[in-house]
């Protein structure tokens, strides 16, 4: 009622004979303030471009703060910068560590421009793999980048997830929601959801044919995700090469005992941190899957197998260039089976 | 190709495109919806991760697609499960950090999902209210405000959500209950009070909050409590006021003119049919029966607690837990003593805390003038209101005192004599009333108040030549008839009651000259027989035939007469009483105004008043009958104009009665006449005066125009054209001629024709009137129908 009242009102005062006031408006008052700003936040176009009297160092951590930069060239050079620094430069003598830079870099997995985003892809391949790091961080940019809207973001943030797979396999596993959370969000993007029966999903009453390859232009984005879901479950399902000698190696190293390890102390941090006696209630997506079994024993209770398998099927009936892809998935897919 | 396919994905990235439409189909865009959803949950756990260092990009698309997917989300409940939770994590934990943006868009997106029934009232209340009380910023408090607010308002829109309004309500208390000296219980009082002005929330516990407000330890909360006591009722009734006001009136016939003139289409259609319902709605939202509210001060659950504990808490120690200032403390001390006046409340410690505040040189002295006539009513004992009266007498009204004290102090007194006369003494009043001599206009207004009100109240305590003409009669008659029992008025003495119209009986009976045994035993005649064959026996026969025009053979009555009758008989005189108390109030002003106007007659009626007939027998069946008869044939000779005066005068004087009792003293009351000794008015004010002019609108009176021109006026304000009478007179002259000299030549014939069918039209009500005269249409004498009659003759 309020509102109504309000605009009559305002359009009873349309016609309202403003008064007009002969002679000069009052001066301001000499200590008025000027509040006639527009903007709330100001922005440095060109930052500190001078290099000169400066060492190596400083110019290293400089460039590394320009990763933040409003312009697109400045980010870029300093990306180039930070690459050629990370190549030339001993792994040692480096300023920064990797898992810093990294963690500097990380946002622009989801930068608008091409060119920062594939001279991101060059630092991270330059920087020395055993240093990275955790790789949560890195990982959750990747989803987010993996679910964006452009096709460009998209098959550029698989590429980042090929190389944090291709570098630390393992690191990626380690990570809180990096096996179960990640398979999600590739079910999500390849639609092989649930409740697909022959390829029509159904919804109710309804039913539509599922697009696998929906998008009008080249499969290309897909030939990418089934790549990468395939060298994905590749890594997570691939038990560890086991030492054949190992059991007689380590009997030989603690000769007079026997099966002293399980009377140590145990060397790994958080041991019990599987039984979660004081953190927050874990969900299965969230969850770390240590070893290669947990992981298959969990991919088969989540009903993931028979989803990607059916989902495999469809994609190979395509036949071309994603059959190859999917059947390579299905290799994969094997692994799961075995276990 | 690749144009085609930029569009396509361009349609995509647009969310309200999206979201159009996956309303219009939802499970086909099921998978888009995934995609963007997913996208959204990633965002989220980055922001969960860093909420702090999260750039703008990140913040706008976060936004936006938060946004999205409220809209949607009621599509699809199971994929969204999570989603409110995430929402009012987010809020809950980074609400002080957050970019105020999002905040407000996190906020707005759960009430959407409130709106779309994903979460209940309870859920989003139980996180809003919380926010609201802790944090710091002013624009998020005022939104959550607004949203709790509308979400009452809409929760409680089509029925009254008992379990929701009691758990609020609860809230609320424990707000101010758990924390007596924190200033944060004002939200609940400015919730409360919002509540209660939009008839929300009406029932006791609202009042119990602002009862616990009014009760804390911190000065907004109180003072905020003490005004809702105040002027919450009134502020409820004018916002009922303006809701009625405000709805635009639709012109139906207008809008149904066009209608039929325009294009036809649907949408014209639609706005008739619109405007048709709107106006119903309007229609039976005024005939709708009045809410029945009662007032914050009625509802109240202990007034006397209620009182005595404001009193002692902020008024009555010297150091009080609650620095109050004067205007607080002026407010606090209104409610208490409207609460004594009102339940007739006993404080005794409150009158002598009155005294240290009756001087003329207090700030605001009027207020607590007006105070402390509030607080008196009929049940304080004179001894503390004594003092009282005495110290304004001495104070403020003496020769040496400016006009505007003596006026204010004289007016003071007399409002705390009209609500207990007995607080006054007789050399005191004899004193007080010589001021009606004074030279100030003012202040012998006052003192003639005073006296007027000593004559109706206490006439034997004036001086006699002071007395009035009226006033000594009426002593006389109370002297001569009991003995000067009656003359002085005892403390705690309530007024007796009447039946209405018992004296009418009664005369009835005198003029009948009924024996009374015998009547009274015709009366009891067939009292409790069967109600179908009453008719036929004797007692009832009588009543009958006198007074034809009275239907008594209804069943129901009949029955609801004899139950009444079997009270009465059992209860006999309590009963008698029970009823006459409802009527005291009439009775009593009746007689008061009659007795000013002839008082002989007053005092014979001052006798038929206190008759003994409805104490000294039972009233029959018959009696009862004849006294609702008797009472309707009055009221028909009341309403003859040679009546209307008087019964205007009584209405005036029960409506000054009314006054006293119920309603707020206020300063302007007592400051009232003041106005008239205030000195000579300036050229200008009085030449505004005699112009009529009153807050810059000139009275319709003074306007200096023809009547033609104001008559005018008054047509273009209705929206309407000239008169015909108008249109008459602008003519042209040259288009009258013809009808002028053809008048002239008309044969006797036509001459008659005219005059006829003029003299008929007159009856009819004009050329297009529909007032059918019989006996022009008798006069055809054929068969037929006649402008939409069948007429056949006889």
């Amino acid at each position: 009622m309020g509102a109504l009242t309000k605009k009559q009102k305002e359009k009873k005062s349309d016609f309202k004979k403003t008064k007009l006031k002969v002679g000069k408006t009052r001066p301001k008052n000499t200590n008025a303030t000027d509040t006639s700003f527009a903007a709330k936040s100001i922005v440095l176009k060109q930052q500190n471009l001078g290099e000169t009297g400066r060492d190596a160092t400083a110019l290293f951590n400089h460039n590394l703060s320009l990763l933040s930069s409003k312009s697109e060239t400045q980010r870029r050079d300093a990306l180039q910068y930070l690459t050629s620094a990370c190549t030339t430069i001993a792994t040692a003598k480096l300023p920064q560590s990797a898992a810093a830079i990294i963690a500097k870099a990380q946002p622009l997995i989801l930068d608008g421009n091409s060119a920062v985003r594939g001279q991101l892809l060059k630092l991270f391949r330059s920087l020395p793999a055993a240093q990275v790091g955790s790789l949560d961080q890195v990982l959750l940019y990747t989803r987010a980048g993996m679910a964006h809207l452009s096709n460009d973001i998209k098959l550029f943030a698989l590429d980042i997830l090929d190389w944090s797979i291709g570098t630390n396999a393992d690191t990626v596993m380690s990570c809180p929601g990096g096996w179960i959370k990640m398979l999600r969000t590739f079910q999500n993007l390849l639609a092989w959801q649930g409740d697909t029966i022959n390829g029509v999903v159904t919804h109710g009453k309804w039913s539509a044919t599922k697009s696998t390859s929906s998008k009008l232009g080249s499969n290309k984005l897909l030939v990418h995700q089934l790549n990468t879901l395939a060298s994905f479950l590749t890594a997570a399902m691939t038990p560890p090469p086991s030492d054949p000698f190992a059991e007689a190696k380590r009997a030989a190293q603690i000769f007079p005992l026997l099966e002293t390890q399980a009377h140590l102390l145990p060397a790994k941090s958080n041991t019990f941190g599987y039984l979660n006696l004081f953190g927050a209630v874990r969900d299965l997506e969230g969850e770390v899957y240590a070893d290669a079994d947990e992981r298959i024993e969990i991919f088969n209770e989540l009903g993931l197998l028979e989803d990607f398998r059916t989902g495999t099927l469809e994609a190979k009936k395509e036949a071309g260039e994603v059959g190859r892809a999917a059947s390579g998935v299905d290799k994969a897919l094997r692994l799961a089976e075995i276990g | 190709m690749k144009r085609k396919l930029a569009a396509l994905e361009k349609l995509d990235a647009d969310l309200p495109a999206l979201q159009h439409k996956i309303r219009n189909d939802p499970p086909s865009y099921r998978d888009d919806f995934v995609n963007q959803y997913s996208q959204y949950q990633s965002l989220y756990e980055l922001f969960e991760a860093s909420p702090t260092t999260t750039d703008d990009t990140g913040i706008v698309r976060l936004r936006d697609l938060v946004d999205f997917v409220s809209h949607v989300a009621d599509c699809y409940p199971t994929l969204t499960k999570a989603f409110p939770g995430q929402l009012i994590r987010l809020l809950e934990l980074h609400h002080a950090t957050l970019e105020a943006e999002l905040r407000d868009k996190l906020v707005g997106s759960l009430v959407l999902l409130r709106r779309k029934e994903v979460i209940d009232s309870q859920i989003l209340l139980n996180v809003l209210w919380p926010l609201l009380i802790s944090t710091p910023s002013k624009s998020l408090r005022a939104l959550l405000f607004q949203k709790i607010l509308s979400d009452l308002r809409t929760s409680n829109n089509k029925t009254t959500n008992h379990k929701l309004n009691r758990s609020v309500q609860t809230t609320c208390y424990n707000l101010i209950a758990s924390n007596p000296a924190s200033p944060k219980g004002l939200w609940a009082v400015k919730l409360t009070r919002e509540l209660w002005k939009r008839q929300v929330w009406t029932d006791g516990k609202a009042v119990s909050i602002m009862e616990a407000a009014a009760l804390c330890q911190d000065a907004k909360v109180v003072t905020g409590g003490v005004r809702f006591f105040l002027g919450g009722d009134q502020e409820r009734e004018e916002a009922a006021d303006d809701d009625s006001e405000a709805e635009d009136t639709v012109d139906v016939r207008k809008l149904k003119h066009q209608a039929g003139i325009n294009k036809k289409s649907s949408k014209r259609n639609k706005e008739v049919r619109d405007a048709t319902k709107k106006v119903k709605r309007q229609e039976k939202k005024k005939n709708a029966p009045h809410p029945l509210n009662f007032s914050a001060l009625h509802l109240l659950h202990d007034p006397q607690g209620f009182a005595e504990k404001l009193f002692q808490q902020h008024l009555q120690p010297a150091q009080p837990k609650v620095k109050l200032n004067l205007d607080q403390k002026l407010l606090v001390l209104n409610l208490v003593s409207r609460l004594v006046g009102l339940h007739k409340l006993t404080l005794i410690s409150l009158y002598s805390y009155f005294l240290k505040y009756l001087s003329p040189r207090q700030p605001s002295v009027t207020s607590f003038l007006a105070s402390l006539a509030q607080a008196t009513h009929s049940l304080v004992p004179p001894d503390a209101l004594e003092p009282l009266v005495q110290k304004i007498a001495n104070e403020f009204v003496s020769e040496a005192a400016a006009s505007e004290v003596a006026s204010a102090g004289l007016n003071g007194i007399r409002e705390v004599c009209v609500r207990q006369p007995l607080a006054m003494n007789e050399t005191l009043l004899q004193d007080l009333v010589q001021y009606r001599k004074s030279k100030d206009k003012g202040v012998q207004m006052a003192a003639r108040g005073l006296l007027s009100l000593y004559r109706d109240v206490g006439a034997e305590m004036l001086k006699k030549r002071d007395r009035g003409r009226d006033a000594a009669l009426k002593l006389r008659a109370q002297n001569t008839q009991e003995g000067g029992i009656e003359a002085a008025r005892r403390f705690g003495q309530v007024d007796e009651g009447g039946i209405e119209g018992l004296d009418l009986l009664e005369k009835w009976k005198e003029e009948q000259g009924l024996d009374e045994d015998e009547d009274e035993a015709k009366g009891w005649e067939n009292w409790d027989a069967e109600s179908d064959d009453s008719e036929s026996s004797g007692g009832w026969i009588n009543v009958e035939s006198e007074g034809e025009d009275i239907d008594v053979s209804d069943s129901e009555d009949e029955k609801e007469r004899k139950k009444d009758v079997e009270k009465a008989k059992k209860q006999k005189l309590p009963e008698a009483k029970d009823d006459e108390k409802e009527n005291v109030d009439d009775a009593e002003t009746t007689s008061r105004a009659t007795a000013s106007l002839e008082p002989e007659a007053a005092v014979k009626r001052e006798e038929q008043r206190i008759s003994k007939l409805a104490t000294t027998r039972i009233l029959t069946p018959a009696d009862l009958t004849k006294l609702k008869e008797l009472q309707q044939s009055a009221a028909i000779t009341a309403n003859l104009p040679s009546a209307k005066r008087r019964k205007l005068a009584v209405q005036a004087a029960a409506a000054n009665a009314a006054r006293h009792a119920d309603d707020a003293v206020t300063a302007s009351d007592i400051a009232g006449l003041a106005k008239l000794s205030a000195g000579k008015a300036t050229k200008e004010e009085r030449v505004a005066l005699a112009r009529g002019v009153r807050d810059g609108v000139e009275a319709e009176k003074n306007d200096h125009r023809s009547t033609t021109a104001r008559r005018k006026e008054k047509k273009a304000s209705e929206g309407k054209s000239t008169t015909n009478k108008e249109k008459a007179r602008k003519k042209n002259f040259m288009m009258t001629l013809g009808k002028a000299k053809r008048k002239g030549k008309r044969s006797l014939v036509e001459q008659r024709g005219i005059l006829k069918a003029h003299v008929e039209r007159g009856k009819r009500g004009g050329r297009k009137g529909n007032k059918y005269v019989g006996a022009t249409i008798v006069n055809l004498g054929q068969e037929g129908w006649v402008g939409g009659w069948y007429i056949k003759p006889s």
